[in-house]
């Protein structure tokens, strides 16, 4: 006996956005958790050390936040004006803020009180930061000169006065304790050299500079500022390498991937977007609700920390894997995985005699309901609610199969009320769409004779047949209307393609008024 | 010279210089300090404070005069004697940062900057007349007294509760007057209460001594104003102590915004004073000060000024100083950012003078008018204006101050820093503002900026409700304001959403024709262009593929629709409807005929076998036909089938 052959679902080109790894990957968070500060949050760092605390500065203060706590595990209250640029050591242990009195704060994370004021600066310090060697500290201020201080003494060792504007921006290396690269309104980055007296490398932005990024391996360096972001090869010199504008309004704020694949910026168009490092495509956007002005990422990518100007902090957490696993686990008991794979990896010898062994073909419950010709039930199973809406194509694909029979009249017909309005419905969602049109119209086209004697009847199955009318009448004067887009783009073809035939000269036959005229002037004219 | 009230934010300083009246110190809206010369009629020198954004300037008062050729460092002050070099030199200027810089006229450069005494902003600054001392009064309670040489801070005390709003110093330097909660009086050389006056209620905006100290000291008044109080109180301090109420209080018709006093020199002579009120006019008074006067005293002479338009509008006073004799007035008025200034000889004889003056066209006018009561300007070849005309000056920056160098470099980088750009908010909004009553075509110039963004940053927000708009010009518009390099990332936009639900593509054709209309020569020029356009190309064939069966299928849908509807409201009515009635089962319309009309049961019976004989017949023949199909390959005998149905539809529909 032939084997039965399943119903093929036909495979249709996905609509709309594609669904890619990168998509998977960042939707793969929970709900934010919004937490109000007390005013726009300026800077967010996380520690470098476990368990990952990270301080977040807005307005006065700088609260210190658990990788899971709602409500600040420590708070630095005591500034006598808006703090800046909060960052912790790398070891975790101290903490730095800049303030808009022009004086710079140590703390230790477990204690309140400041251990070293550093003052020296004459106006607002936006840029504070440890080098690499944990002894000093980097600041950058509104008086345009950015200072190194040892934190011991408290004392300041150079002061740099290159830039001609606010420096807003900065970052040490992690790597070399003496370089630093700072950031500024005067639309330039500069790479300094606390071995040497002036700026090693100095790169032009364009646009006052908001923010900067070094990549791990520390060659690269990103700079936003503007719309743009630019990524800049310091090996070379600071040579431009990408130019990036993918925001209308200023980027705020850059942050890495916790592997370095992706660069993610947020800006105060209230979007974040992630890119690709390897082709500085755009790979995912997050939307938030107000402008935004810092972000930050836990390492692992465990946690997407924004701060807003509508001072509301809004924090991430990922979807744990095993969570989703647990569920699966209760929901239903299988036989474990081990006994589907048992033998599955044995590799025939060379002298092994090979007996295949028939596939047992697992059929769906329509295609078991076909086999046996119950057609209406097959139908009926195909209509189930789950199928309707989530699969159209495969409900779509029954009907095809039957109408490739020609049961499809039996199948269509004996219903009551309840049955023809779920047709109806069906018909009403799907038949404009592109795919499924050329099936579904047929089968209403069976519907309306079959059931021509009962119209009048059913007042919720009238209503239904007057949407569908009024949804066939709006498609066709859509049509009508792409038909004359589809004539101009014809003599645009036309006319700037004298030389070569265009690709898609089927046009005339394929759309049905033009009758079928191989030479596409004339017909196009009309249209347009 | 004149007191000036910085308190209220509204007030923008405006000051002659002492003396000679040769200068007009001048701080406008943006925060810039322009100096304009008044013989001249010319911008003698601007100065952009470097925090002129952050820290605006609150208050102005010139410096006592001193001869130029002294050098910058040397600031004591020459002898009366050598009348003739004297200049006005000094310029103080408080700002609300707390700080207080000294520009130097001679020199077109700040001086020296006075700063960390005051936490707040300040609001008043006087000049000691005879040693080189600047008293400044804060709003963080404090009046610090700096010594100029030194530049730094000589003595600082508390004087109010209250911030310190205005301060005075005595013509002699003896006396310092204070206002703040209360308005004291403190003797400079103890730094001690002296006196104590209350009376206003609201904030002192103003004081100023109204006679030098007489040997008998019953004879010193001084003169104080307040915000909002449209009264001007003249304070006696008597020996006695008994000074608690002001003696004479003259009448204005808004809050005093700049006054100048002309001190009688002996018994016989009045005092004269002029005070520009708020609302841009100028109250002239005379009058002998000697002792209580229990009437409020209106003014001898008030002057306004208007526009030679058909419907006059009135053009502000900024600034009225008296002149040596009696009649001769020098006049500061229009906007603050281009002042005219003039000399006017005004009859006091009249109560009311109205002054008209063109400040809108013309480019020079007259100076000297006589009188009152003249509608006319009579033109003095002599003398030259400059008026609003075109922003920026014409008269050359003189010197090269700090100010304009960096402004020079700012024009030369490429994008403004956020700074630069929280600078031109104002002026931008403003100019928006007025071009606000026109037309809908900035309208959707802000669309296609939206459209630009939407697409720029792929905000669907944005998009959804740019593309949601309904109205055609509004598209076309839009469409035709498009860059050139949004065009085609809003074709694919397009091409994305052209394959919804038909409802929201059909406004999306709308856009996509517009975009093809506005910019075919583009789209044409295109060198890959099939490439570009090909998916929206394939897409649209694929969908109009089913053009032709959707339009029957319409057909059969609007027959049936059309049949039921027309049966459904001929059912009471003919006979002849009765034929056409096809579709009809025996229980509804059982049901309906039941309630409508139960007069005619026999009839309908009659009917109704007739319709389900129909019936039977259509049904058979469907089935017929399906049958008949059934054998067939199944594509042929559809097109067949469909297209018998059609005919049969239109036969019907015949």
């Amino acid at each position: 006996m032939a084997s039965f052959k399943p119903t093929k679902i036909q495979v249709y080109p996905k609509l709309g956005e594609k669904v890619t790894q990168d998509t998977l990957y960042w939707k793969n968070y929970k709900a934010p958790v919004q937490i109000k500060e007390f005013g726009a949050v300026t800077s967010i760092d996380f520690s470098p050390v476990t368990p990952h605390n990270f301080a977040v500065t807005a307005f006065t203060r700088i609260h210190i936040y658990g990788p899971f706590s709602q409500e600040p595990v420590k708070s630095f209250t005591r500034f006598k004006d808006t703090a800046y640029c909060g960052r912790f050591r790398s070891d975790g242990q101290l903490l730095v803020a800049g303030c808009e009195d022009s004086v710079v704060r140590l703390f230790d994370v477990s204690g309140k009180v400041a251990l070293r004021l550093f003052k020296g600066h004459t106006k607002a310090v936006h840029l504070t930061d440890f080098t690499s060697d944990r002894y000093q500290i980097l600041t950058g201020s509104d008086d345009y000169t950015c200072r190194l201080w040892d934190i011991p003494n408290a004392t300041e060792l150079t002061t740099y006065r290159e830039h001609t504007d606010y420096i807003r921006c900065g970052v040490t290396s992690k790597l070399n304790r003496d370089l630093f690269i700072t950031g500024s309104y005067d639309h330039t980055v500069k790479l300094f050299d606390a071995r040497v007296e002036k700026s090693v490398i100095t790169m032009d932005h364009g646009q006052p500079v908001e923010s900067v990024l070094l990549y791990p391996s520390e060659g690269l360096l990103v700079s936003a500022g503007g719309r743009h972001v630019k990524v800049w090869d310091l090996l070379k010199g600071g040579q431009p390498l990408v130019s990036l504008k993918n925001h209308h309004k200023t980027v705020t704020s850059l942050a890495l991937s916790s592997n370095g694949q992706r660069l993610l910026s947020a800006s105060l168009d209230r979007h974040v977007k992630v890119y690709s490092t390897t082709n500085y495509k755009v790979v995912h956007n997050f939307d938030y609700a107000a402008s935004i002005l810092s972000l930050a990422l836990a390492p692992d990518d465990e946690s997407i920390v924004v701060g807003m100007t509508n001072s509301i902090l809004s924090i991430k957490h990922r979807k744990n894997q095993e969570d989703s696993k647990e569920i699966a686990g209760q929901q239903r008991r299988r036989p474990s995985y081990r006994v589907f794979v048992k033998g599955k990896n044995y590799v025939p010898k060379q002298d092994d005699y090979l007996v295949s062994k028939p596939v047992k073909q697992h059929l769906a419950k329509y295609d078991k309901q076909l086999r046996r010709f119950n057609v209406s039930k097959a139908l009926d199973t195909a209509l189930e609610t789950w199928i309707r809406f989530r699969k159209p194509e495969i409900t779509v694909a029954v009907i095809k199969e039957l109408d490739r029979r020609g049961t499809l009249q039996n199948a269509l017909a004996g219903r009551n009320e309840q049955g023809l309005s779920q047709l109806l419905n069906f018909l009403i969602r799907n038949l404009v769409d592109a795919r499924f049109t050329p099936v579904l119209v047929t089968a209403a086209e069976m519907i309306l004779d079959i059931y021509q004697s009962v119209i009048g009847q059913s007042p919720v199955v009238d209503r239904q047949l007057l949407r569908l009318q009024d949804l066939v009448e709006k498609e066709i004067d859509y049509q009508k209307d792409l038909l004359e887009v589809l004539g101009m783009l014809d003599t645009m073809f036309a006319s700037s393609l004298p030389r070569k035939e265009v690709p898609c000269s089927g046009i005339g036959k394929s759309n049905g008024l033009t009758q079928g005229e191989p030479s596409t002037s004339k017909p196009q004219l009309q249209v347009t | 010279m004149a007191a000036d009230g910085g308190s209220s934010s509204l007030q923008l300083p405006c000051v002659f210089s002492p003396k000679s009246r040769q200068f007009l110190a001048l701080c406008a809206q943006d925060g810039r300090l322009r100096i304009w010369n008044t013989d001249s009629k010319t911008l003698h020198q601007e100065y952009v404070p470097s925090a002129h954004l952050s820290a605006t300037c609150t208050c102005i008062a010139w410096g006592p005069c001193r001869t130029v050729k002294e050098g910058p460092q040397r600031k004591k002050r020459k002898s009366e004697a050598v009348q003739v070099e004297e200049k006005a030199d000094l310029l103080a200027m408080g700002t609300a940062a707390g700080t207080v810089l000294i520009y130097s006229t001679a020199k077109g450069a700040l001086h020296c900057t006075l700063d960390g005494a005051h936490s707040g902003g300040v609001n008043c600054v006087q000049w000691h007349p005879e040693e080189s001392l600047l008293y400044s009064g804060s709003d963080d309670t404090n009046i610090v007294e700096w010594d100029l040489q030194t530049g730094k801070t000589r003595s600082k005390w508390k004087a109010d509760r209250a911030a310190v709003t205005s301060l005075c110093v005595s013509p002699d330097g003896k006396l310092l007057l204070s206002a703040g909660h209360i308005i004291k009086m403190w003797d400079l050389d103890t730094k001690e209460v002296y006196r104590k006056f209350t009376g206003h209620s609201t904030a002192v905006t103003t004081l100023r001594f109204a006679t030098t100290r007489p040997p008998d000291s019953n004879g010193l008044y001084f003169l104080s104003g307040a915000a909002h109080d449209r009264l001007l109180s003249v304070w006696q301090v008597r020996e006695d102590g008994k000074d608690k109420n002001s003696v004479v209080s003259f009448t204005l018709t808004d809050e005093p915004q700049h006054i100048d006093l002309v001190t009688s020199n002996s018994k016989e002579e009045a005092v004269r004073l002029a005070v520009v009120c708020k609302d841009g006019q100028l109250h002239l008074f005379e009058h002998f000060l000697n002792g209580p006067c229990k009437k409020p005293l209106s003014p001898s002479c008030t002057v306004q000024m208007s526009d030679t338009k058909e419907s006059p509008m009135p053009i502000p006073l900024l600034a009225a100083v008296l002149g040596a004799d009696t009649r001769t007035v020098m006049l500061a008025y229009g906007s603050h950012l281009q002042p005219v200034m003039e000399k006017v000889e005004i009859n006091t004889a009249e109560r009311h003078v109205c002054l008209t003056r063109d400040v809108q066209t013309t480019l020079s006018l007259s100076m000297e008018t006589t009188v009152s009561k003249v509608k006319t300007p009579i033109v003095n070849a002599k003398s030259k204006v400059l008026v609003p005309g075109l922003p920026g000056h014409q008269a050359p920056l003189k010197g090269t101050s700090q100010g304009s160098e960096k402004r020079k470099k700012d024009t030369d980088t490429k994008e403004m820093s956020i700074a630069e750009r929280l600078g031109e908010i104002d002026l931008s909004t403003i100019s928006e503002k007025g071009a606000s009553k026109g037309t809908a075509s900035l309208q959707t110039d802000n669309f296609a900026v939206l459209l630009v963004q939407g697409l720029e940053s792929n905000d669907t927000s944005i998009l959804n409700k740019v593309f949601q708009t309904r109205k055609e010009m509004v598209i076309k518009k839009t469409v035709a304001r498009l860059p050139l390099s949004a065009v085609l990332p809003l074709v694919e936009e397009l091409t994305k959403r052209l394959q919804g639900h038909p409802f929201t593509a059909v406004l999306m054709v709308r856009w996509l024709k517009a975009v093809l209309m506005h910019h075919t020569s583009y789209l044409a020029s295109l060198p890959d262009l099939v490439t570009q356009l090909g998916v929206l190309y394939h897409m649209i064939e694929s969908r109009v593929k089913m053009f032709h069966k959707l339009t029957k299928l319409h057909g059969k849908l609007y027959l049936l629709m059309t049949q039921m509807a027309t049966s459904d409201s001929s059912k009471m009515v003919s006979d002849v409807d009765h034929t056409a009635k096809l579709v009809y089962e025996d229980e509804s319309s059982d049901e309906d005929e039941a309630s409508g009309d139960e007069g005619l049961p026999d009839e309908d019976s009659d009917h109704w076998e007739e319709d389900e004989a129909v019936e039977e017949a259509m049904t058979e023949d469907n089935q017929e036909e399906s049958e008949d199909e059934d054998p067939d390959s199944r594509t042929e005998s559809k097109a067949n089938g469909e297209e018998d149905m059609e005919h049969e539809n239109e036969s019907e529909e015949e």
